[in-house]
């Protein structure tokens, strides 16, 4: 089952917004990193239909496969309206997740936009190796 | 990477060409500002952008810097088309990012108890806000014909007058737009949102000319002591940041596959040469983007005036709200400039800057040929916005460039941290300015103290010869996303 945990830091940037997350290994930190992202933009009210959605993201690297499939994830939110509950990855192998989320339709009147972000930057992105786990910091364009 | 800064005059200031730089930095700040820039890595992204291909004269800073993501935010540079990039975090993803301003027949003593009112008015009309969509929805094939067409696209369905058109910068529309090269994503997140604020730092405010700095500029700029004006900031929404996403990620690929031979210190400068098909599917992309945030402030200064057409019973004759001008801070164009003596034609970018054209100046429409083009400075939330007037120093040494607002100082963290415990809208109250904002967290987030003076910034830019002051303008009722 997906991580539901999401622990994460924010980080200190002038004009926009970090988060630092840890994992125990990759499938634990993408998955948190996920659940961090929304957990910033949206408090989710009493939940509605739950739908499964099956999708896959490729990168050149792990730092870029952690901006993709972020913004894989906001997009279903900004273009299709549809809040992530939970992140499920399947695989990752190489620099590609298969993946399973759980999305639940935004509904204006029960739930609340805490933060617009427009994007996931690349700017200072990393994925590193860290005490035995794995650590990910990320900037939002706000 | 420790920056050292060479003090050139009172405004400023020389990063040297120092390793990978290809030319040096030039920063436009006082002794103050300059100190506070220096507390951020700004200045690193300045001497960043100095290593990219083809850069011509200075990576040049406002004085209304701040870090951004690759670029910072207040930068300009300027690239010639021959062997020069293209870097759409040069432009920003809320692309034509810009603001507009209005004036009015109204004079604000007759107007102050009605100032709630008319901010109730217009929060209740201007759709703003995350998630918030607009009036006017759009087929793939309606988006396409905004995505070239523009401001004048508006005006053809009755939002606003063709005269509207020539005080738009670039007649508020580019050219070159090409909407066969948008993602289905881009049109998706296009389709309901035109009409729409925005959230964040996009705002529009009902606002009173506070002090005349030149008689002769704002007579002719149609501004008066004591004016109601209307002032929107607002950019291309959800179509704009989809295409510098789509896009940047297709230059990262490509550079990854050593289609692009530049090392980049920082992935966010991801670009791609000038003459390249990529490059040209991204301004053609831009330019659309361009075209929706021209499209999209025209149709808010027309919800604008139909909401206090209706809020304060009166007539258009006595509102008589015209437009004074619009200009973009985020985006790049194809201009000539004279470098070394010769007509050279680059591509200029300017994230968080805005263009400033002196007198004279073949672009400018007949009425403001003799003064310059206006230049707006939105003030952060709670103090003065500013009106200036293009200058000579502009074209000499900034790409005809000038700042474009006040420049972040504090996190969004530290300000909510810092605000605790506070009612920012109260506070605003007290100094007769009544606030209404969508976001729970915008207030807090978007307070006066986390930006820095903006009084100090048009300082800067008025003694540097960039562009020089008309007009200060103090907020009266704000609406927020």
């Amino acid at each position: 089952m997906g991580s539901t945990d999401t622990t994460f830091t924010l980080l200190d940037h002038t004009a926009d917004l970090g988060i630092v997350v840890t994992g125990a290994d990759l499938r634990d930190l993408f998955e948190k990193a996920a659940l961090s992202m929304m957990k910033i933009m949206i408090r989710k009210g009493p939940a509605g239909e739950t739908a499964s959605i099956r999708f896959s993201v490729s990168g050149e690297d792990y730092a870029d496969l952690m901006v993709r499939w972020l913004g894989e994830i906001l997009y279903l939110f900004e273009g299709e309206g549809l809040v992530m509950t939970h992140a499920k990855i399947d695989s990752i192998s190489g620099f590609h997740i298969e993946a399973t989320l759980k999305t639940v339709p935004f509904n204006p009147e029960e739930d609340e936009v805490l933060t617009e972000i427009k994007a996931v930057t690349y700017h200072r992105i990393q994925v590193v190796e860290k005490n035995g786990g794995w650590k990910t910091t990320v900037i939002f364009d706000l | 990477m420790a920056i050292d800064l060479q003090k050139l005059d009172d405004y400023r200031w020389l990063i040297p060409r120092t390793g990978a730089m290809r030319v040096p930095g030039l920063v436009f700040a006082d002794q103050e500002l300059k100190r506070s820039i220096e507390e951020d890595q700004s200045l690193t992204q300045v001497a960043n952008v100095a290593t990219l291909p083809g850069i011509v004269g200075h990576s040049l800073a406002m004085p209304d810097i701040h870090w951004g993501y690759g670029f910072p935010i207040g930068g300009v540079a300027a690239f010639d088309m021959a062997d020069g990039i293209i870097s759409p975090g040069g432009v920003g993803y809320d692309i034509n990012c810009g603001c507009r301003l209005m004036t009015t027949r109204l004079h604000a003593h007759e107007l102050r108890p009605l100032i709630r009112e008319m901010v109730s008015a217009l929060f209740r009309e201007i759709p703003s806000g995350v998630g918030s969509t607009g009036a006017v929805h759009l087929s793939k094939s309606r988006q396409a014909e905004v995505a070239v067409k523009g401001a004048a696209w508006a005006v053809k369905n009755g939002f606003g007058s063709p005269s509207d058109l020539e005080r738009t910068e670039d007649g508020g529309a580019m050219e070159g737009a090409d909407p066969s090269v948008l993602s289905e994503r881009t049109i998706k997140r296009g389709r309901n949102q035109l009409g729409t604020l925005g959230s964040g730092n996009h705002f529009l405010e009902i606002q009173v000319v506070d002090q005349i700095l030149d008689e002769e500029k704002a007579s002719c700029f149609g501004l008066f002591q004591g004016q109601v004006t209307l002032f929107i900031h607002s950019g291309s929404r959800g179509f704009g940041h989809q295409i510098c996403d789509d896009f940047l990620k297709e230059m990262i690929s490509a550079t990854a596959r050593g289609e692009t031979t530049m090392a980049l210190p920082d992935r966010q400068l991801a670009c791609a040469p000038l003459g390249s098909d990529l490059a040209r599917r991204y301004l053609s992309a831009m330019a659309c983007a361009a075209n929706y945030a021209w499209a999209n402030r025209q149709i808010l200064m027309h919800l604008t005036r139909e909401t206090l057409l209706k809020a304060l019973s009166i007539r258009p004759d006595e509102l008589g709200m015209e437009l004074l001008y619009d200009v973009c801070h985020n985006i790049a164009k194809k201009e000539q400039h004279l470098i070394n003596g010769k007509e050279v034609l680059l591509c200029v970018h300017r994230k968080g800057a805005t263009r400033a054209l002196p007198p004279g100046h073949s672009l400018l429409p007949d009425r403001y040929r003799t003064v310059g083009q206006p230049v707006l400075i939105p003030g952060d939330m709670g103090t003065y916005s500013y009106v200036l007037a293009g200058a000579p120093g502009a074209m000499e040494l900034s790409f005809g460039s000038c700042c474009h607002g006040a420049g972040r100082i504090l996190s969004r963290t530290r300000a909510v941290k810092n605000a605790k415990g506070r009612a920012i809208h109260r506070e605003l109250e007290d100094k007769g300015i009544f606030v209404q904002s969508r976001g729970k967290r915008t207030l807090k987030e978007e307070m006066p103290e986390a930006y820095k003076d903006v009084s100090r910034v048009v300082d800067v830019v008025h003694g540097a010869g960039l562009a020089l002051k008309v007009a200060r303008l103090r907020p009266l009722g704000v609406i927020k996303g």
